[in-house]
């Protein structure tokens, strides 16, 4: 009963409690596989508490059908002594909450919901641990740990007026921690701070219902949603569907899938088809927690009350929106890889491709976000969404880091009805391994597998190798080759190779001192169209700050946008010069090349960087793509 | 209300209405918000459901943009553009999206339509809020902006035979509004001729005998040979919407092109309607933009009884307008000489009676200045390249100067041989180009948009904007070669050749 958060999160406890939805367990109805979620879903420890789960069979109870643990098999019972023993600690976190705010009128509410959403909270508020913040140098830092106020001082999409401020804090760092979780959540649609923040995600159910606010806590929001709810249902009524508003710099842009809608409102100033690609992620997002069963609950009861299933999710979404600020696969639909020498990727690739011929449908080797290497049973491929998606769920939830885990996901692009198994294990604090399986009960098969396959890639040295190119990290601007002599190297421990000092190389260094790559160039990406891959460059010193790389982001997103444009597209080339950069974009059969320069850069020199860039990237292939997987058939 | 339910079904394909949010605020009552809705016979459900989703949508997004009110809702199947003509008076104009390439739109050029329309209705009538205030049944206002709205969309007839798209609003029943096609003109904007420098000091010296027609009474005058403005002594502002009239209605061009264009069932249809507005309020509807309503007289003055026709002739009758700043009311005399029309502005303060003002007017300008009209037409005329007289071969291309309200384009018939993929390229182009002018306006920093955008289109095309202190240039090249330097060589052609400069990077 005693036992606290920290000692519950231990590896040797959840070991035990993981498994938990293996063996033995016969197919479950849908009801009872959502509700399994709640207990399977990250930090075991902080959600699935007796309160949680009573709740929810009460909730379901009254919604007219069973819901929660009437599972008899010695599993699920184990399960839930795990989850008595944490309803003390819980329950004391919940009180001191609603001392310090927001969740007193929440439970009187009496909806079971509340429970979930107060956990999260505790979530967010609880100290970080050095060694738990996953986010922590997305971009290579390792200065893991930084107070909350700092957090708070760069949170994504801030309140306008903060901007000048954050931009001045963020100088003085290039690169801050980012902690998921809820932020925000004593305020709601009445707050002043709450209508300013400059991008809100709402997601609530087709009879108006919350289930998901980005700022602010979703109950409050009620009346707010329900606004929503009424826009969407009143345009319906008169025979179309309202796909965007705009007012000044706002855009708020509506999403209808089933009984689920998804809003954006946003001042960020990106265009209509990206923030719809977000919505669509979110959705994804959900569904690869919940599966697209979950519109069946709505079909038996439209008022059907989502946010408990989701509850403790807060994480997984915060930290899905946090990354279509930095992470360039939420609008290329392309994914990424670690640098690595080819026949290390060989060796990683060939590893895997061991285990999966028995029964596993994708083994996936990653470091964050970036590929290592990844496997498909035969015909299955992954799309680089689920990708994404599932990257962003394992990365954002903290028990995955903790010991392995064994649980239920959907790949919604694979088949958004059903789900498959995901092992995940973590072999240091970025590289983890994913085995994914139809099969419920392979949970000690896969353990076996992963032992073997880190055994082999202990003794082959992937895993150093992988820590090496961590810290060398990718290609560099300053590296673009300025001679057009063909070079072949290899690219250890950089990307980059000796440069020649040449007449050509020093009128280019002259031009770029301390500014970037050759000719002024920032920063680029290049998206290989039949891998289904793109690969960016570090960000150069002009583009250090979190503002400014989020700014280019938003400038790349434009650009794409514009470039690919439903009805006319895909352009060719374009060129756009503006107040801030120099963005050259170039779209061909085989490739997409964005590069953004200085301001003031020259013409031709852009386009002849340009060039080099793509030759640069043709040359060392084999090292940043993963070639020879099998191409995405979608 | 006086909306009539005509049984006629009307295409629903577009829509414009305006309300005033501030009335019919009661439950029952919100037939009262409608001051004007076309089609009128669109059943009031529907009506009353546009302004609902309106007057939702603006609450809706004040909640988070207080400063800026709701602008466009894109749905699937129309788009509904808003227009805060003046406060809480909305024009809302919805278009159907349909799969034919025509029906693709620009934001901006439609909200510019709704703006012009108000603008023209301000000029003859004073503002709507007024209107309200005087007459609060609202009756006045509907009649006026009935017959106004009414006659500005039907009988808006062709600016030049190659012109198709720019003001023939209504083909067969449909009424056609500016489509991506129009992507290389500018509404809101005037069209100035270029002239020498003698014709300049012809027309200076003009211009100075025409302002003085009256004394020391602050009159403005206005010239434009053919369809082109010569000079103007007006505000930015006056200028464009006395321009947008005088090209919708005195210029030589349109006095010679008759009523042939004139649908006989729609005339018939407004003017019962007007009837029956007109008929309750006691008070007459003024109708400017009636087609076929102005001649020339013998006198070389232009004629109309759209203001009424005294006993006297004259008396009640002359033309009069409404400032845009100033708010200062001033009569209207127009003189034509072949290809060259003078419109002036005399203050109504200034004359002591209408039948005074006219004589004084008729007698200065016969006097004083018809030789120095007969100069300076014979001048303009010598010097004029003909309708393609802006054509820069190879090109296609908008110049604006927003400062100024000036714009000039290639020649309509040219752009038409533009691919449909071009234009539409082009139009995306300038859409968005539109939105982050107004991002730029709206931050309100004293620095000017900079911007170039040069993009190779699917087909080959080159679509291009450049802004730069206030002045954009949009570009369509179809036979350029392949290179992106060798499209911005063509720019920097263009730029030092007709722009002075002002696109060039150097």
């Amino acid at each position: 009963m005693s036992s606290g958060l920290s000692s519950l999160s231990s590896s040797d406890e959840l070991d035990n409690f993981n498994p938990r939805t293996s063996p033995t367990t016969p197919p479950k109805p849908l009801e009872e596989e959502l509700a399994s979620l709640a207990l399977t879903l990250p930090r075991p420890e902080l959600l699935s508490d007796q309160e949680d789960v009573n709740v929810v069979s009460d909730g379901s109870a009254a919604d007219g059908f069973g819901f929660g643990i009437q599972r008899s098999d010695e599993e699920s019972r184990v399960g839930v002594v795990c989850e008595e023993n944490v309803v003390g600690n819980s329950a004391a976190a919940v009180v001191v909450e609603g001392e310090t705010g927001n969740s007193v009128r929440e439970g009187i509410d009496g909806t079971g919901v509340v429970w979930g959403r107060t956990n999260s909270e505790i979530e967010v508020d609880r100290p970080v641990s050095p060694s738990s913040s996953g986010y922590a140098g997305e971009r290579g830092s390792s200065g893991a740990s930084s107070g909350r106020s700092e957090m708070d001082g760069i949170a994504d999409d801030e309140i306008q007026e903060l901007n000048d401020d954050v931009s001045v804090g963020d100088n003085s760092n290039s690169v801050h921690s980012w902690v998921p979780g809820k932020r925000h959540g004593d305020e709601d649609d009445a707050s002043i701070s709450w209508r300013k923040r400059k991008k809100h995600f709402f997601v609530l159910s087709h009879s108006g219902k919350p289930i998901y606010s980005r700022y602010g806590d979703e109950h409050k929001l009620a009346g707010f949603s329900a606004s929503l709810q009424a826009i969407i249902s009143f345009v319906e009524d008169g025979g179309d569907r309202v796909k965007w508003v705009r007012a000044g710099k706002h855009l708020v842009v509506f999403l209808v899938k089933g009984p689920i809608y998804l809003v954006c409102i946003s001042c960020t100033e990106e265009p209509y088809e990206s923030l719809r690609g977000q919505l669509e992620l979110i959705y994804g997002q959900m569904i690869l927690i919940l599966t697209k069963s979950v519109n069946r609950c709505f079909e038996r009861n439209p008022k059907f009350d989502m946010t408990s299933l989701l509850g403790g999710t807060d994480v997984v979404f915060s930290s899905l929106i946090h990354s279509f600020g930095w992470n360039p696969a939420t609008f290329l639909h392309a994914y990424t890889c670690l640098p690595l020498a080819y026949g290390t990727r060989q060796a990683a690739g060939a590893i895997l491709q061991d285990v999966a011929d028995s029964g596993i449908l994708f083994a996936i080797l990653m470091c964050k976000h970036k590929v290592i290497s990844l496997v498909g049973a035969q015909k299955a491929s992954l799309h680089p969404d689920d990708m994404l998606l599932l990257a962003n769920f394992v990365m954002s939830s903290e028990s995955f880091r903790t010991s392995e885990s064994f649980s239920p996901i959907c790949l919604p692009r694979y088949n958004p009805m059903a789900f498959l198994y995901a092992y995940v294990h973590y072999f240091d604090a970025n590289t983890y391994f994913m085995l994914l399986t139809t099969n419920s009960d392979s949970f000690y098969h896969l353990k076996e597998c992963r032992i073997r396959i880190e055994t082999v890639l202990l003794k082959s040295n992937v895993l150093s190798e992988v820590q090496r190119s961590m810290l060398d990290g990718g290609m560099h601007v300053e590296d673009v080759p300025v001679d057009s002599l063909p070079r072949y190297r290899t690219i250890s421990p950089h990307l980059g190779q000796q440069r020649v000092p040449s007449e050509f190389t020093e009128r280019f260094k002259e031009s770029s001192a301390g500014m970037g790559g050759p000719g002024g160039l920032w920063h680029f990406i290049y998206r290989s169209i039949y891998l289904d891959q793109y690969v960016a460059s570090e960000f150069s010193s002009p583009i250090s700050s979190r503002q400014q790389q989020k700014r280019l982001y938003r400038a790349y997103q434009n650009i794409y946008d514009s470039m690919h444009d439903k009805e006319i597209g895909p352009h060719k080339t374009q060129f756009r010069r503006d107040e801030n950069y120099v963005l050259l974009c170039w779209v061909t059969q085989d490739f997409e090349l964005y590069a953004a320069f200085d301001p003031l850069a020259d013409k031709a020199m852009a386009i002849k960087i340009c060039n080099r860039v793509c030759q640069w990237i043709k040359d060392v292939e084999n090292e940043v793509f993963l070639l020879g997987a099998s191409p995405f058939s979608w | 209300m006086g909306l009539s339910t005509a049984t006629t079904s009307v295409s629903e394909a577009i829509q414009l209405c305006v309300f005033d949010s501030r009335r019919g605020q009661q439950e029952g009552q919100e037939l009262d918000k409608i001051l004007f809705f076309y089609p009128a016979d669109l059943p009031f459900t529907k009506q009353l459901y546009i302004i609902g989703l309106s007057e939702g949508l603006i609450t809706f997004t004040r909640t988070f943009s207080p400063e800026a009110a709701c602008e466009v809702i894109e749905a699937e199947k129309h788009s509904h553009v808003f227009f805060e003509a003046e406060q809480d008076i909305w024009m809302i104009l919805v278009v159907e999206k349909n799969k034919e390439l025509e029906a693709i739109w620009r934001m901006d050029a439609l909200q510019k339509l709704l703006k012009e329309i108000h603008s023209l209705f301000l000029m003859f009538h004073g503002s709507i809020r007024l209107l309200l205030e005087k007459e609060p049944t609202g009756e006045a206002s509907r009649s006026h902006l009935y017959s106004f709205i009414t006659d500005y969309l039907n009988a808006c007839e062709k600016r030049s035979a190659l012109d198709r798209c720019c003001c023939d609003f209504l083909v067969g029943k449909k009424l056609q509004l500016p489509s991506f096609v129009d992507c290389l003109k500018e509404r809101g904007t005037v069209q100035m001729l270029t002239i020498g420098r003698d014709a300049a000091i012809e027309v200076q010296a003009l211009v100075r005998t025409l302002d003085s027609c009256i004394g020391n009474a602050s009159c403005h005058s206005l010239i434009l040979f053919q369809d082109l403005l010569v000079s103007t002594t007006l505000s930015p502002d006056d200028t464009t919407n006395l321009f947008s009239y005088a090209v919708l209605r005195l210029t030589p061009r349109v006095l010679s092109s008759g009523t042939s264009s004139w649908s006989y069932l729609i005339r018939g249809n407004a003017a019962s309607h007007v009837a029956q507005h007109g008929g309750n309020v006691g008070n007459r509807v003024i109708r400017p933009l009636q087609h076929g309503k102005w001649s020339k007289g013998k006198d070389g003055f232009l004629e109309t009884d759209i203001w009424g026709m005294g006993a006297s002739g004259w008396v009640g009758s002359t033309p009069k307008i409404c400032l845009f700043q100033t708010e200062e009311q001033m009569y209207l005399y127009v003189y034509q000489n072949k290809s060259l029309t003078l419109i002036l502005l005399v203050p109504v303060s200034s004359v002591p009676n209408e039948e005074l003002g006219i004589s004084i007017v008729r007698q200065h300008i016969l006097e004083n200045a018809s030789l120095k009209i007969m100069k300076v037409e014979e001048t303009l005329s010598k010097g004029w390249g003909g309708e393609n007289a802006y054509h820069v071969g190879g090109y296609r291309y908008l110049l604006v100067d927003g400062d100024r309200q000036v714009s000039r384009a290639s020649p309509p018939g040219k752009v038409t041989t533009l691919a449909k993929e071009s234009l539409l390229a082009m139009s995306k182009l300038r859409e968005k180009v539109d939105l982050e002018k107004s991002r730029a306006k709206q931050d309100s920093v004293d620095e000017e948009k900079e911007l170039e955008v040069t993009i190779r289109a699917k087909n080959n095309a080159w679509a291009i904007s450049r802004i730069t202190r206030g002045k954009e240039l949009y570009m369509v090249l179809e036979k350029a070669n392949e290179t992106l330097l060798y499209a911005s060589d063509m720019v920097e052609k263009f730029s030092n050749r007709y722009c002075n400069g002002a696109f060039s990077l150097d």
